[in-house]
């Protein structure tokens, strides 16, 4: 009994306390002009507090969503990005597109990754979007920061794809602007590197060259960053390979977008014999 | 008559408190304050929603009559009234309670009543100290006022408790 009759007293005390408490400092603003200023400044700040945590609480609820926003814009600003450069590609290089036959035919999806293995040789991914999505198999994956991968199978809502840390998986690409394309593949060991492989010997390679897709393939459109340049060495005295330190984190990627070249059923077509 | 006692001398010490806050100003750096002593010798049976209503009244009286902002006095004095009862029960115990007994320092001892002082005359000079500056004073010379005027309300709560308090016991 003397529980919840302490609990209620101490209840009605703090009641009263705050009653009068409240009513004490508006006597106080009321009277001094001073007092009046620094109580509405210190009023601003614990508003200003709580406001702002109310704030960040509310962001991190909506953080995945945001994401997904994000995702959906990026991948709309890369295919803006896409149609710019092509634009802007002189006279030249337009025949040299021309001549490779790669025209811009690539669609933009962001997905969301839903599963994806690091710690295998033959490493792969599944995407939450599939053939309702428009994804076909082939399609490149790719990030903010590089290539990831290229699907492999699609459902109706996922699709499987095999990353770049992945033996099957190689990315034609170009060293520099204007450098040699040759193929890009998985060093076997690190996340972060990878090899160019496949280089005549002739061919001189400073470190810390930026390495691109080159576009020769239909899965990538050329100009996607994929890493930079670091040591070179000969191979079998046949030719060289070259280490690359890719830009791509494949421990914190999340959202990716999948790259589909609307062209791909007419190049399969024509590589048939 | 006990009561009538100790109510004719709370009205009277209400009085010395304006008196000084009116009349002797000893220096800007030290506040002369014996309310939070006041309101810790108030009798038990007197509950905490009691004492914050005197502590109110108390505090308006003396912002009143000694001109100065109205309603300081009471902000500060409130958490006294509110904290009463367990800062004596946290360093006298439950005993003193359920004895119905009122302070006192042939019982409770002068170390006890001296520390209980200390805390309440803390807490009241902390927000007084920092209300009355609103932000406008260096931190170094609260600091200072702070010590100086807490140093001074301990040594006049000693005198001032064996008035307040019951004679007989003291």
């Amino acid at each position: 009994m003397a529980g919840p009759s302490k609990t209620s007293s101490w209840i009605l005390s703090a009641a009263i306390f705050l009653l009068l408490e409240i009513a004490a400092l508006a006597l106080v603003g009321n009277s001094s002009s001073l007092q009046n200023v620094w109580m509405n400044r210190f009023s601003h700040r614990v508003k200003g507090f709580f406001w702002a945590g109310g704030e960040r609480a509310r962001n991190f609820v909506m953080l995945d969503a945001q994401n997904r926003e994000l995702a959906e814009e990026n991948a709309m600003l890369r295919a803006q990005l896409r149609r710019f450069q092509l634009s802007e590609v002189d006279s030249l290089q337009q025949a040299r597109v021309a001549a490779m036959g790669s025209r811009d035919n690539f669609l933009f999806v962001p997905a969301e990754i839903m599963k994806v293995s690091r710690n295998n040789q033959h490493n792969y991914i599944i995407l939450d979007k599939g053939s309702e999505d428009g994804i076909v198999p082939g399609a490149g994956i790719i990030s903010g920061r590089g290539v990831i991968g290229q699907i492999g199978a699609v459902s109706r809502h996922y699709s499987y794809g095999m990353t770049l840390m992945n033996n099957r998986v190689s990315v034609s690409a170009r060293i520099g602007a204007d450098g040699i394309a040759v193929p890009l593949v998985w060093d076997g060991i690190h996340k972060d590197r990878a090899l160019l492989k496949d280089l005549p010997l002739h061919y001189e390679v400073a470190p810390g060259d930026t390495v691109w897709t080159s576009g020769y393939s239909s899965v990538f459109p050329a100009g996607i960053p994929l890493g930079t340049t670091d040591r070179t060495r000969i191979v079998a005295g046949a030719s060289s390979e070259v280490d690359v330190n890719l830009f791509e984190n494949f421990s914190a990627v999340h959202y990716v977008t999948v790259v589909i070249n609307t062209g791909w059923a007419e190049i399969e077509t024509l590589e048939q014999p | 008559m006990r009561g009538n006692r100790f109510i004719l001398i709370f009205i009277v010490l209400v009085a010395g408190e304006i008196l000084i806050g009116n009349y002797l100003n000893l220096s800007q750096f030290v506040l002369l304050t014996f309310l939070p002593t006041m309101i810790l010798c108030l009798p038990q049976p007197v509950s905490t929603p009691w004492a914050l209503g005197i502590a109110f009244a108390t505090g308006l009286a003396v912002d009143f009559f000694t001109g100065s902002v109205l309603g300081q006095t009471c902000v500060a004095l409130l958490p006294v009234a509110l904290l009463r009862f367990p800062l004596l029960r946290l360093v006298f115990g439950n005993e003193m309670f359920d004895r119905r007994e009122n302070l006192s320092v042939r019982r409770h001892g002068l170390p006890g009543l001296l520390l209980t002082m200390l805390v309440a005359n803390t807490l009241f000079l902390l927000i007084f100290i920092t209300v009355d500056s609103a932000g406008t004073r260096p931190f170094w010379f609260n600091l200072v006022r702070f010590l100086l005027s807490l140093v001074l309300a301990v040594l006049i709560s000693l005198p001032l408790m064996s008035i307040l308090l019951d004679p007989e016991n003291n």
